[in-house]
């Protein structure tokens, strides 16, 4: 029915392109302007608000981490001194590498929550639409009602998990002797904080995962099993590397999440913050807006140095891979 | 013998994965289940005293919403929230959706640079654009201010909404505008009375999904709203969990507060099956 439009379209089309190729490159980006002059027009509003917080963004940020006010409420600027005075902050530095261990740790742990989480979704069973929408309940609940919940659950002396460890339900065999406090040590308030942030995100990594799995056709199995493979090596020459493009995904988006965050933390460490929470106690406590900014620059730092860094080990794992 | 074998293997292949997948079920409603307990759970179910939280409330009870309900307080709060999330799903779908048509239907100059901007605003830490951010906001005078607040959430939702947007207008064929155009309509004619007419259903998706964004959101409205009057219901929850009050408060405001989301969640995910089903079908 169309194709005579789309034929006269497609010849238009390459009507212009002869155009561009005589009038060459200026008139050529005119010509594309004055044919896409309404696009751009709409789409104007739009990139006008994105640059204006753009340049609001890493203007401020940068000014503000190059001025340095001193108790007295005299400004300079430009200088790094608040730069010098953090890298002997024994609080930034103890935040610095909480956030890493907190990073490294937490990234796949959410990677092995999702892939185990895909993992028992994606054999056909009788319901298998309800446990996928169950499954991806936690991100329909506010992260803010997630930690407060958790905050409730991991209480001491007698909180639901405490009550739980100690043996005082009948289903439950005691583990511990007596109470943990949750709150009142670093690697207790910091693992529940991220046990928090892996239960709320498990659902996108599964997701990601689960389309992964997916894109693997079952003749490729079928030809491994004719072939003699077992379980595991089919895991290890066909499952693990055609899942790479998701894993890296997964890897990528997640550890620059577990860098950024922030509401578990801020409810449930307090005592013992990562530099997220530091930067939120630097501007209402330190009430000192460029230090707070001076950590977000170092912040956003880390998050652009270590996304490198993980997408080039990403890459060089590829190629391994797929060598063999 | 090797065949009883196999069947025994694939009979504890299948007990493992029910096994974890109980364990699962019971990781994932555990916590949501214990929201919901406390929410109704009486005093003395809370405060024992020492003696063992119990999994089922003594006496439950719906005192802790009612007391919501007259609740000056939460009652401003909510409706604070209310109007910023439908102001930035306004703001963010009326830079938004055009901006969207444009990247879909048109060869815009620097088309991947905006692509990838999108994508940076995405994945930027919000906690540290909110210093900035909340610096020059005061300064603009746009602190403890329904407007400014979701003039910062606008931020957060425009790249979902464009993304969203983007593959909704992808799937309307170029043929109807263009027979529309062919017509006589103007192009502005065009896409307010045929386009988006036909991607409704779509942008309500994406609207539904910014309206979450924004009544979840924390840190934004925690630095923008925090020594004002007027807060949000997850700035309310913070302030209220500084107070160190009963559990079941807490978790009756959580209630309040998720109910909507978990609700307009499934919306989303119904709207978003039946827009794929219906690309199928085409």
């Amino acid at each position: 029915m169309f194709c005579k439009e789309i034929y006269q379209l497609i010849n238009m089309e390459k009507d212009d392109t002869v155009l561009i190729e005589k009038e060459g490159l200026i008139n050529s980006l005119i010509v594309n302007i004055r044919k896409n002059s309404f696009g751009i027009l709409i789409l104007t509003p739009a990139l006008l608000y994105l640059l204006a917080f753009l340049v609001i963004i890493l203007y401020q940020i940068i000014i503000l981490s190059l001025t340095y006010v001193a108790p007295n409420l005299s400004e300079t600027f430009p200088t790094v001194k608040n730069f010098l005075d953090l890298a002997n902050s024994k609080e930034f530095i103890g935040a610095f590498k909480r956030t890493i261990v907190f990073t490294l740790v937490g990234t796949p742990l959410e990677l092995l929550a999702g892939m185990i989480a895909a993992g028992l979704i994606f054999r056909e069973f009788r319901g298998r639409g309800i446990i996928r929408s169950l499954f991806t309940l936690p991100l329909a609940i506010p992260g803010i009602v997630t930690a407060i919940i958790l905050f409730i659950l991991f209480d001491f002396p007698f909180g639901h998990i405490n009550d739980l460890l100690l043996g005082r339900h009948a289903f439950f065999p005691k583990i511990i002797s007596t109470p943990i406090p949750w709150r009142s040590s670093a690697v207790f308030s910091l693992g529940v904080a991220m046990f928090g942030k892996v239960w709320r995100d498990m659902p996108i990594s599964m997701l990601i995962i689960l389309s992964g799995l997916q894109s693997i056709t079952r003749d490729q199995y079928e030809a491994a099993k004719t072939m003699g493979a077992g379980a595991l090596q089919q895991f290890k020459y066909i499952t693990l590397p055609l899942l790479i493009p998701a894993i890296s995904t997964v890897l990528v988006l997640r550890s620059i999440e577990m860098w950024k965050e922030f509401i578990f933390p801020f409810i449930l460490a307090g005592s013992y913050p990562l530099l997220g929470t530091l930067i939120e106690r630097a501007y209402h406590e330190w009430n000192s807006a460029t230090e707070a900014a001076t950590i977000g620059l170092i912040l956003l730092f880390c998050i652009i140095i270590f996304t490198t860094f993980l997408f080039y080990i990403l890459s060089w794992l590829r190629r391994q891979l797929v060598k063999i | 013998m090797s065949k009883t074998h196999k069947t025994l293997k694939k009979d504890s292949n299948k007990w493992i994965w029910l096994i974890g997948m109980v364990i699962m079920i019971i990781i994932i409603l555990g916590p949501i289940y214990m929201m919901f307990k406390y929410s109704i759970s009486d005093r003395a179910s809370v405060v024992t005293g020492g003696a063992v939280i119990p999994l089922w409330p003594y006496q439950p009870t719906t005192e802790q919403f009612g007391g919501l309900l007259e609740n000056k307080s939460f009652i401003n709060a909510a409706f604070t929230s209310l109007g910023i999330a439908l102001l930035t799903v306004c703001i963010s779908l009326v830079l938004g959706a055009p901006a969207a048509f444009s990247l879909a239907r048109y060869k815009i100059p620097g088309k991947a640079l905006i692509m990838i901007l999108l994508i940076s605003v995405r994945l930027f830490p919000d906690v540290v654009s909110v210093i900035p951010v909340a610096e020059t906001f005061i300064k603009l005078r746009l602190t403890n201010n329904i407007f400014g607040v979701s003039l910062a959430h606008t931020l957060l939702a425009i790249p979902y909404v464009i993304y969203i947007a983007m593959g909704v207008f992808e799937t309307i064929p170029k043929e109807l505008e263009e027979q529309a155009q062919i017509l006589g309509a103007s192009k502005l004619y065009a896409f307010f009375k045929i386009i988006i007419p036909i991607a409704l259903p779509g942008l309500a998706a994406a609207a539904i999904y910014v309206f979450l964004l924004s009544w979840n959101e924390f840190i934004f409205s925690y630095f923008l709203l925090l020594f004002g009057e007027s807060t949000t219901l997850p700035v309310l929850l913070k302030k209220i969990l500084s107070w160190s009050p009963q559990h079941n408060l807490l978790a009756a405001i959580s209630v309040m507060l998720s109910v909507p989301v978990i609700i307009f969640t499934f919306i989303v995910q119904k709207y978003m099956q039946a827009g794929a089903t219906a690309g199928a079908v085409k």
